[in-house]
């Protein structure tokens, strides 16, 4: 893999803002993207992620901000001339023609020879794992098979950046993982930059190097899964990659990064702090994992029993504190404590302090 | 379906009478004007004592009315390209354009078919004696091209409403210009509405007569015109048969427009 030409990252997004009326849909968001990275824009419906997704491609100029490719600025260039691939969340093959046509459509206005052509249409079928289905009229395509091609389409002219914008939402649950696994091994093999955008986190831990989260017209975060998992800077952050349980809290000492802080009752020393720490009360964030049975006697936050399901490998177990607030819990099979409890039981949780998070 | 018409039980003759006769009544004067075409009394008697085609003979013999049928089928397909192509000119600007008015500009361009004709051909009238108009082809042409207008806008919008935009975007991130991926992507995508647009554009004026009674002159008549104009001055059944075969074009071209609705819905 050769690094850009000036060295810098391969494409930096350097912020960017864009507005409709009174409304900024994207704040200022800068990125920069390695070559050859999967990289994917999570977030809500309204962050804006696609609005971002679309100045990319061209279809909206922003309001601030730059996006260079190569060291180059890309927004000077309409759509047709900046060379990018894209998969929409819609199907979007051209419906008067072949499957083959449609992955020589790219080729074709490109003025490129008949011969290199056919060439390139077989190699990207076998791509996607559509031999023979040249021939085949769009309409007789399932929507699966349509997304395949309409990737193959965007992979055929060889682009330094391919988007895709939710290209799985309108597939059912089974297709979804299975073309997740292709839209992988086709990475792997073609080596090409993505941009993925999605709502869905599982979607977006399995299939990236790097997940960049969006709230409110903003990145709240950038990092690979396991660090926004286990190292979250915002609460939304938190909440949103993963299961999270949230307790109100009381931050009584601060130092640093770190401070101690109380539940109910119980002391917690040495608890991560994101944000401005600062006395009094705060938000409390608990991986379900990461929760376990507090000792007889030792400290911890009395709550009740509501449900036990046992899942296999691990008890989920629903419970309420005094002052009504949910909690899920994951117990793992074997774990002593869990096999006697029942529904309506007295326990008390505990925590690891630095598996925890405080957010001010 | 807010009425079920398998459970409307009894009242479900009556329905179909009902239907029957309105179906009769609407059919019946054509069938009579085609039956006399072919029948052999010179004074119209119904029914006709014998038959015979020798009405249509006297017609293809009469280079006047061979004239009139030309001249409206030149009219008819000038009328059908510039309706057709200010039509979808006009319903790109009304289905994509996000401009203040939009919606009022739409019912501007379908003005001409709530306006009286009648009005309208007194209005065009007056205008076109202005401009010398009067009695040419091209008056002609932009008399019935304003009454076409509408229907192929109609036709086209509804078709390009249907096309989802984000195909076009994805051809113009392929590499083609905004043009080349309308002509290439978009305009097959809505060829039906296309062809729609074009069979009604031209029916609209092969058989318009109230423009084209104000706008002929004695040496550039339509089809209709020379109808009416032969019926005012003695009654034959050479203007059944003239009639017959206005009929039996229009009538093709809508069995060929209800063709393709049924093609595209399949």
């Amino acid at each position: 893999m050769t690094n850009s030409k000036t060295g810098g990252p391969f494409l930096q997004i350097q912020g960017i803002r864009q507005e409709f009326g009174d409304i900024v849909a994207v704040h200022d968001v800068s990125l920069d993207v390695e070559r050859g990275e999967f990289l994917t824009f999570l977030g809500p419906s309204g962050s804006g992620k696609s609005t971002t997704l679309y100045i990319l491609a061209g279809f909206q100029q922003p309001a601030r901000g730059d996006i260079l490719l190569d060291g180059r600025t890309i927004l000077d260039r309409p759509s047709h001339k900046r060379n990018i691939g894209m998969v929409f969340q819609r199907y979007t093959l051209f419906p008067n023609m072949t499957v083959g046509e449609n992955i020589a459509f790219p080729l074709k206005v490109r003025r490129r020879p008949k011969a290199e052509i056919d060439a390139r249409v077989r190699e990207m079928l076998r791509l996607v794992r559509l031999e023979g289905f040249e021939d085949r009229r769009i309409a007789k395509m399932s929507g699966g098979q349509q997304q395949r091609v309409a990737l193959a389409r965007a992979l055929a002219y060889d682009p330094p950046v391919l988007l895709m914008d939710e290209p799985l939402s309108a597939l059912d649950k089974k297709l979804r993982e299975e073309i997740q696994y292709e839209i992988r091994r086709i990475h792997q093999q073609t080596g090409v930059t993505i941009l993925y955008v999605t709502h869905d986190q599982e979607e977006a831990l399995r299939l990236s190097d790097r997940i960049a989260v969006f709230s409110q017209g903003r990145i709240d975060q950038v990092g690979t899964g396991t660090e926004l998992y286990s190292n979250p800077s915002t609460r939304f952050v938190a909440e949103f990659i993963g299961d999270s349980d949230v307790l109100p809290t009381e931050i009584l000492a601060a130092h640093g990064a770190h401070a101690d802080i109380r539940v109910g009752e119980a002391v917690f020393r040495g608890v991560p702090v994101h944000g401005t720490p600062k006395l009094g009360a705060a938000t409390l964030l608990l991986r379900p994992e990461r929760v376990h049975l507090a000792r007889e006697g030792g400290a911890g936050v009395p709550a009740t029993v509501t449900d036990i399901t046992f899942l296999g490998n691990n008890f989920h177990v629903a419970a309420e504190t005094p002052r009504g607030e949910a909690l899920s819990i994951r117990l793992p099979f074997g774990h002593e404590a869990a096999s006697g409890l029942a529904r309506g039981a007295a326990i008390s949780l505990s925590f690891d302090p630095t598996s925890a998070h405080v957010f001010c | 379906m807010l009425l079920n018409f398998d459970g409307l039980g009894a009242w479900k003759w009556p329905l179909v009478g009902f239907t029957v006769l309105v179906a009769l009544f609407l059919l019946l004067p054509i069938v009579f004007i085609v039956a006399l075409s072919f029948g052999s009394s010179q004074w119209l008697i119904f029914p006709p004592p014998s038959w015979t085609t020798k009405w249509y003979a006297q017609l293809f013999a009469d280079p006047r009315w061979i004239e009139a049928a030309l001249t409206s089928l030149r009219i008819g397909l000038v009328v059908t390209v510039c309706s057709v192509l200010l039509g979808l000119l006009a319903s790109f600007g009304l289905v994509r354009g996000r401009f203040r008015g939009v919606e009022t500009l739409r019912g501007l361009f379908l003005t001409p078919m709530i306006l009286p004709v009648i009005v309208f051909a007194v209005a065009l009238y007056a205008f076109s004696l202005k401009l010398g108009l009067n009695g040419t082809f091209i008056g002609f042409v932009i008399a019935h091209t304003i009454i076409a207008l509408p229907f192929a806008i109609i036709a086209i919008t509804g078709a390009l409403e249907g096309f989802d935009k984000s195909i076009e975007d994805a051809a113009v991130l392929c590499g083609a210009t905004p043009l080349e991926a309308k002509i290439r992507v978009t305009l097959p995508a809505i060829s039906h509405g296309l062809f729609a647009a074009a069979i009604f554009s031209f029916l609209m004026s092969w058989d318009e007569v109230v423009l084209a009674i104000f706008m002929s002159s004695p040496t550039l008549q339509t089809l209709p015109v020379k109808i009416w104009t032969t019926l005012r001055q003695d009654l034959t059944p050479v203007v059944a048969a003239a009639s017959t075969l206005l009929v039996a074009l229009t009538l093709a071209l809508m069995i060929l427009a209800a063709m393709l609705r049924k093609g595209k819905a399949q």
